[in-house]
């Protein structure tokens, strides 16, 4: 299936389960409290951008207002976002987001807008205590407003669904490292927004299903767990990858830009296959697949955990901390050039990058910068720079 | 007949107290050269608790005001173009843009680049770029980060917020005692807690008498005198100017004199202020227009009674969360809505920043509600506070011509 | 395997001129020719193709073909199509080997390749999103100051005193380049004015990829003698400017066809 293809089959079972008389709620930032989400009975759906909207944003954001909440935005202005009783906007992440959940109230104010606010920090005591408590005061107003109150055994039952998607999505993430072309990367970025933007049982059974198939291919079996604990462990010495694996290997690294924008990209280069991107270090993909699950007796505190531990997310402090992060993992992970995305007036990802550039140059390898928006606005401009990427890699 | 001549001649009045801001600069200028060089300096943000490292012995200046004296000099597009050449984004701030620019390049900017930090101490109730922007001084210059996390808040403080940022300020404490061998002790706190509350009380009282008419303050006096209650809050030179000030503001009230000097028009002023060009308020003035209140120079507030180190940090966690920035739109219209009301204001201009989301974002809903509240009109301009290639001043004044010629 | 055809041609379709390159079997250029791209990518590359082929004396079968340029895809009968950075990489290193730098300044964008030994792109930065250090900049202000595009640069060489003009953005520059029509510079310190603004700009671009000398400079904006020397003053190098610095993508296509 196509990318839309599989965006259309999403929209659908969402439907279906709205219908069902189930209430969906929207989330921006993909660090969300799913589990808590599907403890209440009510349906998470990670909102996505959609790349063909209109600009429809002017009466009320600037042009300066980060492209991501342009987009946003001007889908809710016409119309455009899914049918959902609410949504959760993420505060204390960034200025253009939290400015996004001010303006939302006032311009629509018969949307329910809740707010989730993060500590900006690592996972300290402190940091899950606060976050901790804002999960449980946002669970009580979920249930005041929407009229379903959090139940345990759901909530049981979410950590095991979430779980499970997880740990099939980084199957698949892990199987690419080893055999890049067992399954496109359009094809992994479609199966895991499919499973964020309607997160039901159809949704997990295709990834499940995709998980299961290339294990059975790859005959990985092992390597496969013993990256896995590497990475979750964040002892990526353990990873260990085969040699002699197909050149080139790139990673791309950035915020909240899609994957799918960076598999749309690669499609319209010739003859070149997006094999050859074999890991992303995105928001919407790896971050969120990599998040370790909730553990522990109180629910908000085992969620707040979860949450905070998600690997390398730019709207945290710690630039030391992630670009450690990022060295240690690319170097065992035989990589050969990177790609950063840096989306139009996204403040963590301008900041960030020239940061990246120089410790990706110390490792001496290349790296190119995206300058990118989810309107993917001349698309054949991105093109020709991981077209020239490429053929410079090439030449090594 | 000299007065008559002052009134023709120059349409606005220059403040006698803005002498001494040159001292104050050049003093702090000194004495963070000397703390910097003792191994005993911190560059802050502007919403910092500054109060605590000055009563630890610790030296603080302030990039921001740096970035106002840059922009002041006219040399942002220059400065900031250093941090270009970095690859920084034209994008992002011009603050830290001008500030990461004059930390790479010392030499060629002698007036705004800062001497050598041994830490950085960061508070997010400003903004959240502050986090990134000192980041990225720490991978320059290799001082730690402390940061000091204050979310945002909506409505009322609740208790685990306050909780959280108590124990931020707690953390704060350790961070600087052992990174400065030194110790936060009751009696010195109190002392520069009771200075900063003096130089805040004055400086208040300083804004307050605007709301008289003519206000005996413009905006761009407001906005220079500014400076010695961010950069040097905490010290007696501090308190010593704010009395100037006020005496001399107390005096023009008394003898009914303003700032401009034929003040016909009252507007609000809305967001940081073009630090390159000034004169465009001198220039308003001489139409009459005059500045009685701004929400820049409003943020502060607030008198810290506490009687030691535990209380005064407690009084801390509501005045440092609760800053004009770190509350959300509702309560920036709010804010606006009231300075309109007290000070008897015609009108406002939002000045639309580029570099600032967290203050510019929402202006253009704010606008509409602010004049269905209050009934008067306003007008949104676009530019930069430091970034001069951002100011176009004809499509400025076609704006700003078409509110002023509502009031005919 | 069957032996590609074996005389070299390389296509540079850009968005505002089409180039074509034959080589002989030396590596020298046997024939070129330019013309605008018009409406169709495909239309001027077929008609360039017919013009090199009768030029050289022979046939499109017996050519192989790269082709380059913003309408590279879409030539139909390329063997491949390679992007105008590895293109003019290789032109340039073909041209000059000492060059480590090379700035292309052209209608609708701006680059700078630093380019390795082996004459390919070791790092390269774009400016593709915004007009201001573009022809495109140069072409607007030319109108503004009613003089043609190719009268611009000598103008611009006339003045002592160049306009400061501090706006990035060419739509606030015009509105700056008006302003100071009214005020009543002289049109020649405005010229130079928006030559030193361009050049800025590229500078700036150009800083990111370090600059090495020998710097060179292709493109269709490098012929303005105005922008050579502003260029020229800002980054502190001198210039290396080949002889058809419109051919240097065509030329590196075609060496890679070569090979």
């Amino acid at each position: 299936m196509t990318f839309d293809e599989v965006i259309e089959q999403s929209k659908v079972e969402l439907g279906e389960m709205v219908e069902s008389g189930r209430l969906a709620i929207g989330i921006f930032y993909p660090h969300a409290p799913y589990e808590l989400i599907l403890a209440h009975g009510f349906i998470p759906t990670l909102l996505r951008t959609d790349s063909n909207i209109g600009g429809a944003y002017e009466t009320s954001l600037q042009t300066f207002a980060c492209s991501l909440i342009r987009n946003m935005y001007s889908q809710r202005e016409m119309n455009q976002l899914p049918e959902v009783s609410g949504f959760i906007f993420p505060g204390n992440t960034c200025d253009s987001l939290q400015n996004l959940g001010d303006v939302w109230r006032v311009r629509f104010p018969e949307d329910n807008v809740f707010r989730l606010t993060y500590p900006v920090a690592d996972t300290s005591e402190a940091s899950i205590r606060f976050l901790a408590e804002e999960l449980r005061l946002l669970s009580e107003k979920l249930s005041n407003e929407l009229g379903q109150p959090f139940f345990d055994d759901e909530y049981s039952k979410a950590v095991d669904f979430m779980q499970s998607f997880r740990e099939a999505a980084q199957t698949l993430y892990i199987v690419r490292l080893l055999v890049p072309d067992i399954i496109t990367y359009s094809s992994l970025a479609s199966l895991v927004r499919g499973f964020l933007s309607a997160p039901g049982d159809g949704a997990l059974e295709r990834v499940r299903t995709a998980a299961k198939q290339v294990v059975d291919e790859s005959g990985f079996r092992e390597d496969i767990e013993r990256i896995r604990k590497g990475i979750l462990t964040h002892q990526f010495q353990d990873i260990k990858l085969p040699p002699n694996l197909p050149r080139p290997r790139i990673a791309v690294l950035g915020g909240m830009t899609e994957p799918e924008a960076i598999a749309k990209i690669i499609e319209i280069l010739p003859k070149t296959s997006d094999s050859v991107i074999v890991l992303d270090i995105l928001s919407f993909g790896f971050k969120t697949v990599f998040t370790p699950p909730p553990d522990g007796s109180d629910p908000f505190s085992a969620m707040a955990q979860s949450i905070l531990a998600s690997p390398g997310e730019p709207t945290q402090e710690g630039l030391r901390n992630r670009v450690t992060y990022l060295k240690d993992l690319i170097s065992n992970l035989n990589i050969h050039g990177l790609i950063v995305c840096e989306q139009s007036f996204c403040d963590p990802d301008e900041f960030e990058t020239p940061s990246l550039e120089k410790a990706v140059s110390e490792m001496n390898l290349p790296i190119v910068r995206l300058p990118i928006d989810p309107e993917l606005s001349d698309l054949s401009r991105l093109g020709v720079r991981i077209q020239s990427f490429l053929e410079q890699l090439e030449s090594e | 007949m000299t007065e008559e001549r002052e009134k023709t001649e120059k349409p606005y009045r220059k403040l006698e107290t803005q002498a001494f801001l040159q001292q104050i600069a050049f003093r702090q200028g000194f004495e963070a050269l000397e703390a910097s060089e003792n191994g005993r300096l911190t560059w802050v943000t502007s919403g910092f608790p500054v109060e605590i490292p000055i009563a630890m012995d610790v030296g603080v200046v302030y990039p921001e005001q740096a970035g106002a004296i840059i922009g002041a000099q006219k040399i942002g597009p220059e400065v900031c173009g250093y941090a270009e050449d970095l690859g920084y984004s034209q994008e992002l701030c011009s603050y830290a843009r001008a500030s990461i620019g004059s930390t790479q390049r010392p030499d060629d900017v002698p007036m705004g680049s800062l001497p050598p930090p041994q830490a950085l101490l960061a508070c997010n109730n400003i903004c959240g770029t502050v986090l990134r922007w000192y980041d990225a001084i720490s991978e320059m210059t290799g001082a730690p980060v402390f940061l000091l996390d204050t979310p945002p808040v909506e409505g009322e403080q609740l208790p685990h917020h306050r909780a959280y940022v108590r124990n931020g300020l707690n953390e704060l404490v350790g961070f600087l005692s052992s990174t400065f061998n030194t110790t936060l002790e009751d009696d010195k706190f109190r002392n520069v807690a009771d200075l900063s509350s003096n130089a805040i009380n004055l400086w208040t009282n300083s804004l307050e008498a605007c709301k008289n008419k003519p206000s005996p303050l413009n905006c761009a006096d407001r906005f220079l005198t500014m400076a010695p209650v961010v950069s040097s809050r905490g010290t007696e030179h501090c308190v010593e100017f704010y009395e100037m000030l006020f005496a001399e503001v107390e005096d023009r009230v008394k003898q009914n004199i303003g700032a401009v000097g034929d003040e016909k028009i009252r507007l609000l002023w809305d967001n940081i202020p073009p630090w390159f060009i000034l004169r465009f308020f001198n220039q308003l003035a001489a139409r009459g227009v005059s500045f009685p209140a701004d929400t820049y120079t409003h943020a502060w507030s607030g008198a810290i009674e506490g009687v030691d180190v535990s209380s005064i940090l407690d009084e801390m966690v509501g005045m440092y969360s609760n800053v004009y920035l770190n509350k959300g739109l509702n309560a920036k219209i709010d804010k606006m809505c009231q300075l309109i009301k007290d000070y008897d204001l015609d009108g406002f201009i939002m000045f639309s920043v580029r570099s600032c989301k967290r203050y510019s974002l929402g202006q253009m809903a704010s606008k509409e509600i602010v004049t269905e509240r209050t009934g008067v009109p306003g007008v949104i301009i676009e530019g930069d506070m430091v970034d001069s290639r951002l100011f176009n001043e004809a499509q400025i004044q076609t704006r700003v011509d078409a509110l002023l010629e509502m009031f005919v | 395997m069957a032996e590609l055809p074996a005389i070299p041609v390389g296509l540079d379709i850009g968005s505002t001129t089409a180039k074509g390159v034959l080589l002989n079997p030396d590596k020298t250029v046997l024939t070129k020719y330019l013309q605008n791209t018009g409406a169709s990518v495909s239309a001027s590359a077929n008609s360039i193709m017919e013009r090199l082929c009768d030029a050289a004396g022979v046939s499109r079968e017996q050519c192989t073909v790269i082709a380059t340029g913003y309408g590279r895809a879409s030539v139909d009968f390329a063997m491949r199509n390679v992007t105008e950075i590895t293109c003019h990489s290789i032109g340039v290193h073909h041209l000059n080997p000492n060059i480590r730098l090379l700035i292309d300044v052209g209608g609708q964008d701006s680059k700078a390749i630093r380019i390795g030994k082996n004459g390919r792109p070791e790092d390269f930065q774009l400016n593709d999103k915004c007009s201001a250090g573009t022809g495109r900049f140069l072409e607007v202000m030319a109108r503004v100051l009613d003089v043609s595009l190719d009268e611009l640069g000598p103008l611009a060489l006339k003045s002592k005193n160049p306009s400061q003009i501090s706006s990035t953005c060419t739509v606030f520059a015009e509105s700056e380049v008006i302003g100071r029509i009214g005020s009543g510079d002289a049109p020649e310190d405005i010229a130079a004015g928006v030559h030193l603004a361009m050049a800025s700009k590229v500078r700036s671009l150009a800083k990111q990829v370090k600059i090495e000398p020998p710097v060179g400079v292709t493109g269709g904006v490098s012929l303005n003698p105005a922008f050579r020397h502003y260029l020229s003053k800002q980054i502190e190098c001198t210039l290396w400017m080949p002889k058809d610095p419109q051919f240097t993508g065509a030329l590196g296509a075609a060496l890679l066809a070569f090979e």
